[in-house]
């Protein structure tokens, strides 16, 4: 009796650290299977992972028009999906601020920016704010890298671009090349989650 | 006797200036760590921002305004630590001066570590901004994720001060 009172302390105490850690790591952590959606590009038509039959994955980048460190990293964010969407890596682009609280995040704003920066890669409303926090996305630029894998996209890299956001030409860490560069190769990716600062994600009040 | 009151009373109008910074340094995560460290006999609010961030300049005018309300305090310290970038350093400068910053402005220039010094301030923040830290006695006692309102800065300080 007094062995199964014990067990049963335990077992609230052990549920209760899993509830505990939940609360910190809301979101998908690497090894887990992401979600698909179905957003609004900048062109109008509706896009989802799934249209990219013959990808092996995917470059999913939150990021918006309006924040100095995603704007840094614009050329950059192109250049990677010219690098690799014949690879089978494309990029996908998603803003996932509210317009309402940050009006240069609209989605006539987003087809200019678009337009002028000459993307080649999706760039999609998430409109209601759905799919950010589903991702546990928590600022812009945030990257997610994703390998297919028996039909799920997993989630294999979570976090930022590179090492210097301010001088591309004083890189010394490629974090998202890498990454792609050991998918590519069936390595398992060496460094899987990365930090940076970044603007946080305006939600709507 | 009578000199050192009339030097005093000759440099006070400088000491009051003072205040308001006109230069800023630019230090590394470990110059920051030290610094906050120097202060551990007082309470001491960390707050991460930028010119650049608009969420940061909004909640500032509250940290002004605690900073006023605690200056007289020799057990409170608040430091603002701009994570702009060193050249921007003279934007920092005049932001300062506009903004009527009196609370000390460091620049941490340390932008090729982040993910050495991000998670050494903070396991699960992953460097979005602003961020405000609280110390007591050399320990962080609460970290804040995100924009502060002056009730929320207040209580903040209220709960893990306790002068």
């Amino acid at each position: 009796m007094k062995k199964r009172k014990w067990l049963s302390y335990g077992l609230i105490l052990i549920l209760g650290l899993l509830s505990f850690t939940k609360v910190y790591n809301s979101g998908y952590q690497v090894g887990d299977e992401a979600t698909d959606f179905k957003l609004k590009n900048v062109d109008g038509k509706m896009v989802s992972l799934s249209d990219f039959k013959s990808a092996k994955g995917f470059i999913v980048v939150f990021t918006c028009n309006h924040c100095p460190y995603a704007k840094k990293y614009e050329d950059r964010i192109v250049a990677l999906d010219k690098m690799y969407k014949d690879k089978g890596y494309p990029v996908i682009a998603i803003n996932p601020n509210d317009p309402t609280v940050q009006p240069q995040d609209g989605f006539a704003e987003m087809q200019t920016r678009a337009k002028e920066k000459g993307f080649t890669f999706p760039y999609l409303v998430d409109e209601g704010q759905k799919i950010y926090p589903v991702y546990g996305a928590t600022k812009t630029p945030h990257v997610y890298i994703l390998k297919k894998e028996n039909g799920k996209n997993i989630v294999k890299y979570i976090g930022t671009i590179d090492n210097n956001y301010e001088n591309p030409n004083d890189v010394s860490d490629h974090y998202v090349q890498d990454a792609v560069n050991q998918l590519l190769k069936n390595e398992p990716v060496k460094t899987e989650k990365t930090v940076a600062i970044g603007c946080t994600i305006k939600v709507k009040k | 006797m009578k000199t050192l009151v009339k030097f005093l009373l000759l440099i006070f109008p400088f000491l009051i200036n003072a205040q308001i910074q006109t230069d800023v340094s630019l230090i590394k995560y470990e110059d920051l760590e030290k610094r906050i460290q120097q202060e551990k006999d007082k309470f001491v609010v960390v707050n991460f921002w930028a010119t650049t961030c608009a969420p940061c300049v909004k909640e500032l005018p509250h940290f002004i305004e605690v900073n006023k309300k605690y200056s007289q305090n020799p057990n409170f310290k608040m430091l603002l630590v701009s994570l702009d970038m060193a050249r921007d350093k003279q934007k920092v400068i005049n932001f300062i001066k506009t903004k009527n910053l009196t609370a000390e402005v460091v620049i941490l220039d340390d932008n090729k570590r982040m993910n050495t010094w991000i998670p050494k301030f903070q396991k699960d923040w992953e460097g979005e901004i602003p961020v405000t830290f609280f110390y007591k006695n050399g320990e962080k006692v609460f970290f804040n994720n995100g924009e502060m309102s002056l009730e929320e800065l207040e209580s903040a300080i209220n709960k893990n001060y306790n002068p």
